[in-house]
């Protein structure tokens, strides 16, 4: 019957057909569209927690041997001096390790951000910090908390309440989140090599610090807001001879505290190479906001409301200000007392690079 | 057999060894007990070295070479531009060989310990251990600044920053641990 034949010859082929149709949906993808500035910036998805657990660091360059032969070494060079001698930095010792280390000589693991509180890279929304229609790529360490659950950024405790750090000290059952950081180096001018330089900071914490950054649309170029906060009940500097034998008087400054706000919303760093080849960094004097008097006596009643609020606002925000705090500062057995640099506000900035050999 | 039926059964024959990779048992759904019950011990033991540019990169022309070519630069170079018709920022001379043993990945569950955080956390992480040591041999790289992408570009000019150096044995020890963070 070549009907039925040609029945079951038709059915077969249409049923591997269907099961090849079947197969298609799986690779067929919709076209992609890109996403503008104002859509990206109102996607918000979870970042990227970090925590190093049980963390140790260091690194050094060892004395050569009897063949002159060294097993390790650290060299940052490249740099010349103005009268275009090589300049060597020799890093004898860089750690980053438990607190307690005495100076890197004993060094035990530290956690680095906290499983509730950690290390972050996100891609935020701009509009929520300031920075309009934005996605703005940040990096995070732990964030500051609320002084009822924080603690002391120095260190003096580690009950929970005293202080804004999120980051705990270490106590006799917990290694805590601060760190002890140091670097050794030697800094060689040509031949000329001189004294090892030692700095050392003790149970740091940098919680709050963050660097944030973005594209400008109409300079068409990478800017940013960095911020750095740095605490350390010690931080010492001291010169020793190059054996490491002979050290001079330590300088120490004690309960030390840098706040660097570097860029801010109103006013970004900005990052370029210019036409020689030369790395510019620049913070643009603000730009001033729409046409609006001030008074001529200063106050508000008078003034045009927009403009005043917004020149009271830049002056007077704590975040666009940097801080240097030393709770004892002493030169060996001098004691200097304590110091503060309160409230600068970076107006305008531009550091350029340039190439002594040109 | 006519042609029409070997043709058929040809075609039913494929079309079976199409489907024997999909025919299965039926699967059962796993109940929140079963699922306890399971326990990935699998995780990833990574041992060997990376080297970039040892000897020299691919590219050989009158400014890249080998590198016991004197005159010649060896390292690879990653160039970055941060602002539109402005210069780069370089990362220059990119070589030598990194030696590890022991690096780990694996997803880790943290239902305690971290101070009393871990508790309170009670959630899955990707751990990635690290290797204790990692040798370093002869590890160079160069900051730089320049006012072209390519060296070979007319009218290059570069400004060295700083070179760092490292060689032997670094200490690193501890565990990465990754997790999603924030609210999406």
């Amino acid at each position: 019957m070549p009907f039925s034949r040609r029945s079951t010859f038709s059915n077969a082929v249409l049923s591997f057909l269907m099961l090849g149709l079947s197969m298609l949906p799986a690779t067929a993808t919709a076209e992609l569209e890109k996403l503008n500035d104002g859509e990206l910036s109102e996607i918000d998805g979870a970042g990227i927690g970090l925590v190093l657990e049980d963390f140790i660091f260091s690194h050094g360059t060892d004395a050569p041997d009897v063949n002159g032969e060294q097993a390790r070494i650290f060299r940052i060079a490249g740099i010349q001096s103005t009268d275009g001698r090589e300049v060597d930095i020799t890093v004898n010792h860089l750690y980053i390790a438990g607190s307690g280390s005495d100076y890197g000589t004993n060094l035990t693991p530290v956690n680095l951000g906290r499983l509730l509180n950690p290390w972050r890279i996100d891609v935020v929304d701009g509009n929520d910090i300031g920075i309009t229609n934005k996605a703005v790529l940040e990096f995070a360490a732990p964030a500051m908390v609320d002084a009822a659950q924080g603690y002391d950024c120095l260190g003096g405790s580690a009950a929970a309440g005293s202080g804004t750090c999120s980051s705990r000290p270490a106590t006799q059952d917990w290694q805590g989140e601060r760190a002890d950081i140091g670097m050794q180096m030697n800094v060689a001018v040509g031949d000329d090599r001189s004294a090892n330089l030692n700095l050392h900071a003790r149970s740091a914490v940098i919680d709050g610090s963050y660097l944030r950054l973005w594209g400008d649309d109409e300079r068409r170029q990478m800017a940013g807001e960095f911020r750095l906060n740095f605490y350390s009940p010690e931080l010492t500097i001291n010169a020793c001879s190059q054996d490491g034998t002979n050290c001079g008087s330590n300088i120490v400054m004690s309960d030390f505290v840098l706040q660097l706000a570097l860029g801010n919303r109103l006013q970004p760093i900005y990052f370029d190479v210019d036409g020689s080849g030369n790395f510019l960094l620049e913070i643009d004097t603000i730009d001033a906001p729409g046409t609006g008097q001030i008074a001529a006596n200063g106050q508000r009643a008078g003034s045009d409301a927009a403009t005043w609020d917004f020149y009271n606002d830049y002056y007077s925000n704590p975040e666009f200000r940097s801080n240097v705090h030393i709770g004892d500062f002493s030169v060996g057995e001098k004691n200097f007392g304590s110091a503060r640099v309160e409230g600068m506000l970076i107006q305008h900035l531009q550091i350029q690079t340039k190439d002594l050999a040109q | 057999m006519s042609r029409h039926q070997l043709l058929s059964k040809a075609a039913a024959i494929v079309a079976a060894l199409m489907c024997s990779p999909f025919a299965i048992a039926e699967m059962a759904p796993l109940d929140d007990a079963g699922m306890a019950e399971v326990s990935g011990r699998g995780g990833i033991y990574l041992s060997g070295d990376i080297s970039i540019n040892e000897l020299g990169g691919p590219i050989q022309n009158d400014y890249f070479g080998r590198c016991n070519e004197q005159d010649k630069k060896c390292g690879a170079r990653l160039a970055y531009q941060l602002k539109e018709g402005g210069g780069w920022m370089v990362l220059d001379e990119i070589r030598g060989m990194f030696a590890f043993e022991g690096l780990t990945l694996r997803v880790r569950s943290i239902d305690s310990g971290f101070g009393g955080d871990g508790e309170l956390f009670n959630r899955d992480v990707i751990e990635l251990g690290l290797p204790d040591t990692v040798r370093f041999n002869d590890v160079q790289f160069k900051i730089a600044a320049s006012n072209t992408p390519r060296p070979t570009d007319p009218g290059f000019m570069q400004t060295d920053i700083f070179d760092v150096e490292m060689q032997g044995d670094v200490l690193m020890q501890g565990n990465l641990l990754v997790f999603p963070e924030g609210n999406p």
